[in-house]
């Protein structure tokens, strides 16, 4: 049976197999502003879609969203080791995005922070730190590692997650 | 503003460059980051070509030239392929001289080109300027000016991407000079437009490096001195750190929402109000479900920003400024 709540039914219509129905889905979840949070997963998911359009959209709905709820973290984090950046790069900002009540993803986020390929998705990593804060302790080693590092943006991303962190 | 007698609208991006150097200004794109060449920029000719015959358009005002700024939120092939939004979009465009557009996102590069014949669809003569593809992930964006060359002109050298500063934008701002056509040349208003569109989680950063190329592009041309920096900043006038420490600064939206939802105010035009004396005071949201008799879904299916604005004296305005006073601009009486 079918979702009778309009962001429960955008956030089914992301796994269609149709990318018109993908298309329209994502583009109903982006207007639909910080009420479209609870399917901030799914939208993580579908960064990965197939279809340019699908994913524009559905990174035009993730830029709006506030923190997801907590009891996806687990989720999150697993896709921050995936094959695509773009999902790992939205995962870290959601993670990011719930501060403190991310402080479980911390290893996982300071083990993406040192070994990721893709630049952008290490800089989200050190912001997302700097946003859970006092609780990021155990990433210092690593966020220390990339504020010495080349990088311009990643150092201070890192510098400032330090500080963050503090102690 | 004392502003010369004549001012130059020849450019002079050597002396943009030393300035920006010399201020410690000199960043780069993620582009040239990544050792590849500066993308270009676009700059539609200057000549309106195969203009259809229309019926007669509304006049615009001849004491001001109206700017404007909107987010066309993921201005891609879907939302072009949708008549009625085109439509919608383009009454919002001719209702302005220039319109400062954030993203636009689109693989293919025919997105402006084809709205803007929509625009000119009445027998207007709009034409765009177009900046490269930005962004840290796969998922790019441009920035757009659409202006009206009857009433507006670009210096297309003039055209480039603002130096992004200690690499803390997302999106370095999109830059042009523009001077009004409504004057003879010699008193026209020229201007900076500098269009950004912040990124959500990075607001206070991202203010505060727009201080630092506001300041930049003030230093960039000794003739001019008028900067407009424009766009969706994600912040209303209370979050805007370092730029409130600017002397002098202004902006036109001062409170109410500036989004679709009518519950956030992200969207602003920035400038210096002792050196633009020609602001004229007015300025507004263009609540798109008003003027255009939308319901809300419509209006979202345009956009989930609203177009911002402000009104500008199309000439050069001579300062006024009294002992202790505030500048103020000759011009009309608000509407």
């Amino acid at each position: 049976m079918a979702p009778t709540d309009p962001i429960a039914a955008a956030q089914a219509a992301l796994s269609s197999g149709d990318p018109a129905t993908r298309r329209s889905a994502a583009e109903r979840l982006a207007q639909s502003g910080t009420a479209a949070t609870p399917a901030a997963l799914a939208l993580a998911r579908a960064c990965a879609d197939a279809d340019d359009q699908v994913r524009e959209w559905v990174v035009a709905a993730l830029e709006e969203l506030g923190p997801p709820a907590p009891g996806v973290v687990g989720d999150l984090v697993a896709l921050l080791t995936g094959p695509d950046p773009l999902p790992a790069y939205w995962a870290a900002t959601l993670l990011g995005r719930l501060g403190e009540g991310a402080s479980a993803a911390v290893a996982a986020l300071a083990t993406t922070l040192a070994g990721a390929a893709d630049l952008a998705v290490r800089e989200r990593c050190a912001w997302a730190l700097g946003k859970i804060g006092p609780g990021a302790g155990a990433a210092r080693d690593a966020l220390s590692r990339s504020a010495a590092g080349s990088d311009e943006r990643l150092a201070r991303l890192a510098s400032e997650a330090l500080t963050a962190i503090g102690g | 503003m004392a502003k010369g007698p004549r001012r130059r609208f020849a450019p002079d991006r050597g002396v943009f460059t030393a300035l920006a150097v010399a201020a410690g200004l000199l960043g780069s794109t993620s582009a040239t980051a990544q050792g590849l060449p500066a993308p270009p920029v676009q700059v539609a000719g200057l000549t309106p070509q195969g203009l259809p015959l229309a019926p007669p358009r509304a006049p615009k005002p001849v004491d001001a030239i109206l700017v404007a700024s909107f987010n066309i939120q993921v201005f891609g092939e879907a939302k072009l392929a949708k008549p009625a939004v085109v439509d919608v979009l383009a009454r919002v465009v001719r209702q302005f001289d220039v319109v400062a557009i954030q993203e636009v996102r689109a693989k293919s590069d025919g997105i402006l080109p084809s709205f803007v014949q929509a625009v000119n669809a009445d027998g207007s003569r709009y034409q765009f300027v177009l900046g490269p593809r930005l962004g840290r992930t796969v998922s790019k964006e441009q920035y757009a000016f659409v202006y009206d060359t009857e009433r507006i002109e670009v210096d297309p050298s003039s055209v480039g991407t603002v130096p992004n500063p200690g690499d803390r934008l997302h999106r370095a701002p999109l830059h042009a000079r523009f001077r009004t056509r409504i004057i003879p040349v010699g008193m026209a208003f020229t201007f900076w437009l500098v269009d950004i569109h912040t990124d959500p989680d990075e607001v206070p950063q991202e203010v505060d490096a727009l201080a630092d190329v506001f300041l930049a592009m003030k230093a960039a041309r000794p003739d001019e001195d008028d900067v407009i920096v424009l766009g969706d900043l994600n912040a209303a006038p209370q979050q805007f750190g370092r730029i409130k420490q600017i002397p002098g600064a202004g902006w036109a939206i001062t409170s109410g929402p500036t989004n679709t939802h009518r519950t956030k105010t992200y969207d602003n035009l920035i400038f210096d109000t002792r050196a633009t004396t020609e602001y004229l005071g007015r300025s507004g949201v263009l609540d798109l479900q008003r003027a255009f008799g939308l319901s809300l879904e419509q209006a979202l299916e345009v956009s989930d920003h609203c177009p911002v604005w402000g009104a500008f004296y199309p000439a050069e305005a001579p300062p006024v400024l009294p002992p202790g006073g505030i500048a103020t601009a000759p011009g009309p009486s608000p509407r």
